[in-house]
């Protein structure tokens, strides 16, 4: 059942990748900003809840929700003080600049904080779901892959519907369409921008705690996850959430068959090969002449 | 680039004397509008019953559309509108849309991955936030009742209509969120002059059902067909006048 073990295992990674990938591109999709610091917020996560149950001995259900509450803020806080400025103010940035510099920007700043606060070893939260592997068939089920995976479902589905069949979902998807058009209806294209944002970066850091477990991280395990999580994105148009999570799904899943059958050591070059001949060879299908052309 | 405010003055600021505050829809006093140095619009004062069919004509260049997009917030302005006697928060389109002022704009402003339906029934985000409520309402019924050409589309991605579909989905999207006032922006630009006829047709009706109508068009023969008064703008200033129906 090796097969099988490894299905399960790209499964759970790839719904990892899912999750960063939704949460890319929605954001994408409202604000036509890529969140390169998705990742680092998921590892704020995992740091932030490390450290106050670790070293500050506090209970985990508290530290979990003022690690959230605090990742949330800043959010907040950044998207007032930064993306206002940057999209809104007088002075408002345009084309390569806002698309990408802003969150760059951003990702190392939370590094360099999180160096501080948390210093460079690898840690992790403590696991939610305690507990030896669930065996089905022969087939290994990690409780925290369980959760994980779980976690990507009920997210992936949650934004899936919201955008389908509601008018919010459809007014968000306006607001990144078109902004003046969206304000013509009585849009506040602004505000759900703020949303989106700081709903996403406290949904990248509950993944980080969840997943953290598994993988462990250290301050600069963000810049892996958002890359991984963008490139999912790519594979969707950047605005398609629900194929960004196939796409997610999928990448985990080629990069643990790879790692099992070709090469432990040579899986990710080779897993990165096939991506790139996948463009070259179908781009339309998969999305990236849209995400080129707007 | 700076050019001088015109000198002319707004000859008649009000000319229809007969218009009470009761009836006013739209009170537009000393409207300027300025793009960094440049001045669009200067001074313009004008008002709009309840009812009116209104045209905004005049050459290119001269202001016509800017009137429009400082008086529905689309751009910061000068001076004072007032939206069914309330005073109108300047630069804030929403709050326009939300007060019974809605703009059809020039260049359609549709969001283009998003089905015509989709795009339509987002006309009511101004008045509801629930997709149940805004299917079954009576505005979404009648603004895609008005366009039966637009049923087989519905579901096709409005950045792939033609022009003219474009334009319908772009009114329909307006009588969705339930206007008092429908303000259009050049509806036949670039239309052939058939599909032109049809919307006009249509803004026609729409105004027979009571909406109260605001069309800036470049070409006064046609706006008059459909209009009763006149707003006519040349160097940024808007000289208002009677016309009746040609």
């Amino acid at each position: 059942m090796k097969f099988g073990n490894l299905v399960i295992a790209g499964l759970v990674t790839g719904s990892i990748y899912a999750v960063f990938a939704v949460c890319v591109s929605v954001w994408y999709r409202v604000s036509n900003i890529l969140n390169l610091a998705v990742g680092d917020f998921a590892m704020c996560g995992a740091l932030g809840v490390d450290n106050l149950v670790r070293v500050r001995n506090w209970p985990l259900p508290l530290a979990i929700i003022t690690t959230l509450a605090v990742v949330g803020i800043f959010a907040f806080a950044y998207d007032r003080i930064v993306l206002r400025l940057a999209q809104d103010g007088p002075r408002r940035q345009e084309g390569i600049v806002i698309t990408f510099f802003f969150t760059f920007a951003l990702s190392f700043f939370i590094d360099g904080v999180a160096k501080m606060l948390f210093g460079s070893d690898v840690h992790a939260a403590p696991a939610l779901w305690n507990g030896q592997s669930l065996t089905w068939a022969s087939l290994n089920l990690p409780r925290a892959g369980l959760l994980v995976l779980g976690c990507a479902l009920i997210v992936g589905g949650a934004f899936w519907f919201y955008i389908r069949f509601t008018l919010g979902g459809k007014a968000m998807e306006a607001s990144g369409e078109n902004s003046l058009g969206a304000r013509i209806v009585g849009i506040d294209t602004r505000r759900y921008r703020m949303l989106i944002f700081i709903g996403t970066a406290v949904i990248a850091a509950i993944f980080g705690i969840v997943e953290s477990p598994i993988t462990g991280y250290t301050y600069l395990s963000g810049a892996t996850i958002s890359l991984t999580g963008f490139l999912a994105a790519a594979y969707g148009g950047f605005r398609k959430p629900g194929r960004a999570l196939l796409a997610g799904l999928f990448i985990g899943i080629l990069e643990a068959l790879l790692g099992g059958y070709v090469s432990a050591e040579y899986g990710d070059t080779v897993m990165y090969a096939i991506l790139a001949a996948l463009v070259l060879i179908m781009p339309r299908q998969l999305g990236f002449e849209s995400a080129v052309g707007g | 680039m700076t050019s001088e405010p015109p000198s002319e003055q707004t000859p008649d600021p009000d000319p229809d004397p007969g218009a009470t505050e009761a009836n006013v829809a739209l009170a537009v006093t000393g409207l300027s509008v300025s793009y960094g140095n440049v001045v669009a619009v200067h001074d313009a004062t004008f008002t709009v019953t309840e009812g009116d069919a209104c045209a905004i004509t005049g050459p290119n260049g001269n202001g016509k559309s800017s009137i429009l997009m400082g008086v529905t917030g689309m751009v910061r302005r000068r001076g004072d509108v007032e939206i069914f006697g309330a005073q109108a928060r300047n630069g804030d389109v929403r709050w326009a849309a939300r007060h019974g002022l809605t703009l059809v704009p020039e260049r359609r402003q549709l969001y283009p991955d998003l089905s015509a339906y989709d795009n339509v029934i987002l006309g009511c985000y101004a008045w509801t936030r629930s997709i149940g409520k805004a299917r079954s309402s009576g505005p979404f019924s009648r603004a895609i009742e008005l366009f039966p050409e637009l049923k087989p589309h519905l579901k096709q991605a409005a950045g792939t209509l033609s022009g003219g579909q474009q334009q319908m989905v772009a009114i329909a999207r307006g009588l969705a969120s339930d206007p008092k006032i429908l303000a259009v922006d050049e509806p036949c630009l670039g239309l052939a002059e058939s599909v032109a006829r049809r919307v006009y047709d249509v803004l026609a009706k729409i105004h027979e059902q009571g909406t109260t109508l605001i069309v800036v068009e470049e070409a006064p023969k046609r706006a008059l067909t459909l209009c009763n008064r006149r707003v006519e703008v040349r160097n940024g200033v808007a000289a208002n006048s009677r016309a009746g129906a040609a």
